[in-house]
């Protein structure tokens, strides 16, 4: 089950926790990733501390975070490519960095790195030798990634969209159940990101499982089923992007304002009124059949005038933001000390 | 999961050296000083009859000599040639960030190291046979315009040549991969090797005529060792004292060189074996 990371200390991380605790359900039995504790010290800095990820199958979850904040260092834990202080890692039932694991990774870390002197091709003729992948897949992902027209030229002349693509491209050689994405639209123009989140959302739309990080979110908002996001190296919160950005409220400017407050009180479904900048901001239950219509209705009814009724969501911005802000490190520092 | 087979690995490691521009740069390098230092500029001296120690002695021009002419400059100028060649070909992977991709393929990092040394070994026989070639060439032509005797070394002897040459040079490669594997990176490796095949093993080798407590230390050094498995096998290659890269003992047994080269070989690859298993990969 989602247990909360971390303690919210304000209303809005209230609200965060109150509908990640709501998303709690049994954890589905496939998880591909799983870790415990995961835990990386170089000498006094903590670089990723206690970090307990679980990614679904079939799933695109998005690791978010600012930059300096754990993300490189998790996935290269991941990957094996860092060990751990502590903690424990299972990647598709094996250990991190072991060859059965490996097998069923396509995994892409930040700047993709390939001989420069060999062909975008050669290089992943390189790499098949080393997965064990025919040479006819090569194509295949090639034709995947829309490099095959260029795979002939040296890497080293690439443009950064291009050795990205090639990244994902040598990614998906094994055709893996899993991928591993590390940032994969950094120094790409508008066009190349649009079409690297079309290329991660296709790669996750069946049975595969696609981690991916940012930290840019409407980025994640576009791709990702759920996010994690991690700040400083702690995971301090996980869900949907629905989840994360709180339930939708009604806002209602009217006037007089304590007469409508009174009158929504008694409209079966909401569950809670509160007044912000002279409006009331109106939770109701998801599940109600609630409608913004038949509440204007009641109120114009009674003769109460309603100058804008609109419904509101915080943005993804503003939780990552407040989740990711030192203020909120403050609080969960004294919370947890 | 069967594992993907190391014999592609080592083809592909193979066929990436064969690519790498700094190969051939090496490899024509080595040619050229050879043939220059051992044929053309002696067999110049002999001809201008002026008296040199550079060269003076005509025999080891002919084919008669030939392992013994190639043999003296493989544990010098081949062994800096391909100590070059290991650090280039491990200590640029870390510069271009290439262990983080080949370490998260399938085979893992054992295997991965595997094949990058097995592909070295197999590139230090055309090194050899390169060389053995473009020798032969030129003391058949000294041999052809002075009308000498065309005295080719027997089969035997060639392979037995090329085996001991290629333990040599595979000793210095190996050297290269652990220097460049320790520092992570070719600049410093490659100085640091060079600095120690040209100039401090044979200070040592100088220091030791004065200092017997050396002694010992000098019976270790590659390059005593190196020179000794050639002579040993050519009763040859016993250095005349003469020209860069010249050696004149101490010697020690074959049997002992091959051991002690043999020890560096595995120490040589051991170290970095166990340092990439074990580091991070940043």
């Amino acid at each position: 089950m989602l247990a909360p990371v971390r303690p919210a200390a304000d209303r809005e991380h209230a609200d965060i926790q109150e509908l990640r605790l709501r998303d709690s359900g049994p954890m589905p039995e496939s998880l591909v990733i799983e870790s415990q504790g995961l835990t990386r010290r170089y000498g006094p800095i903590t670089a990723v501390d206690d970090v307990n990820l679980r990614v679904r199958k079939g799933e695109v979850y998005g690791f978010l975070g600012p930059n300096g904040a754990g993300k490189t260092t998790t996935l290269r834990m991941l990957l094996g490519l860092i060990q751990p202080t502590s903690g424990t890692i299972s990647v598709l039932g094996s250990g991190p960095g072991t060859s059965e694991g490996l097998a069923r990774v396509g995994s892409m870390i930040e700047t993709p790195a390939f001989y420069p002197f060999l062909s975008g091709r050669d290089n992943l003729a390189m790499l098949a030798a080393y997965t064990g992948t025919p040479s006819s897949r090569i194509d295949e992902v090639l034709g995947i990634v829309r490099l095959t027209d260029r795979a002939g030229d040296p890497f080293r002349i690439y443009s950064l969209g291009m050795k990205q693509r090639l990244g994902v491209a040598a990614a998906l050689l094994k055709d893996p159940p899993l991928l591993i994405l590390d940032e994969p639209t950094n120094g790409l123009d508008p066009a190349g990101m649009a079409e690297m989140r079309q290329l991660i959302r296709d790669l996750g739309s069946g049975e595969r499982t696609v981690l991916v990080s940012s930290h840019l979110m409407h980025e994640v908002e576009q791709i990702c089923d759920r996010v994690g996001v991690i700040a400083r190296g702690r995971l301090v919160a996980e869900g949907t992007v629905q989840d994360l950005r709180g339930p939708i409220a009604l806002v209602i400017r009217a006037d007089p304002l304590g007469e409508a407050k009174q009158l929504v009180d008694g409209i079966a479904g909401v569950t809670r009124i509160g007044i912000e900048n002279d409006a009331l901001r109106i939770m109701f239950d998801p599940r109600s059949t609630l409608d913004p219509a038949y509440v204007n209705h009641r109120l114009v009814a009674a003769g109460i005038a309603v100058r804008e009724l609109r419904l509101d969501q915080r943005s993804l911005e503003s939780v990552f933001l407040s989740l990711t802000s030192p203020d909120h490190a403050e609080v969960d520092h004294h919370a947890t000390a | 999961m069967q594992q993907p087979d190391l014999s592609r690995m080592i083809g592909a490691e193979i066929r990436l050296l064969l690519k790498r521009t700094s190969t051939w740069v090496l490899l024509a390098i080595w040619l050229v000083m050879s043939v220059t230092f051992s044929y053309i500029l002696p067999y110049i001296v002999y001809r201008s009859g002026s008296a040199s120690d550079f060269g003076e002695d005509f025999d080891s021009m002919l084919p008669g000599q030939l392992l013994d002419s190639v043999g003296s400059g493989l544990p010098f100028f081949g062994g800096s040639i391909v100590l070059i060649m290991g650090v280039i070909s491990v200590g640029s992977e870390f510069g271009w960030g290439m262990w983080k991709t080949l370490f998260t393929q399938r085979p893992g990092r054992g295997r991965v190291f595997t094949a990058k040394m097995a592909a070295l070994g197999v590139m230090v026989i055309p090194f050899i046979v390169s060389i053995l070639i473009l020798a032969a060439a030129a003391s058949g032509i000294i041999a052809a315009i002075e009308g000498a005797p065309m005295d080719w070394p027997a089969p035997t002897a060639i392979a037995q040549g090329l085996l001991g040459g290629w333990v040599i040079l595979a000793v210095w490669t190996a050297a290269g991969v652990m220097l460049a594997t320790v520092t992570q990176g070719t600049g410093v490796a490659i100085g640091i090797g060079i600095l120690w095949a040209l100039v401090i093993e044979g200070l040592i080798g100088i220091f030791a005529g004065g200092i017997s407590w050396l002694g010992w230390l000098v019976d270790l050094l590659l390059r005593s060792n190196g020179y000794s498995l050639m002579r040993a096998m050519f009763d040859g290659a016993q250095g005349q004292d003469q020209g860069p890269g010249s050696f004149a003992g101490p010697y020690v047994s074959g049997t002992q060189a091959m051991l002690v080269l043999l020890g560096y070989l595995v120490l040589f690859v051991g170290i970095p074996y166990l340092l990439l298993r074990r580091r991070d990969i940043a």
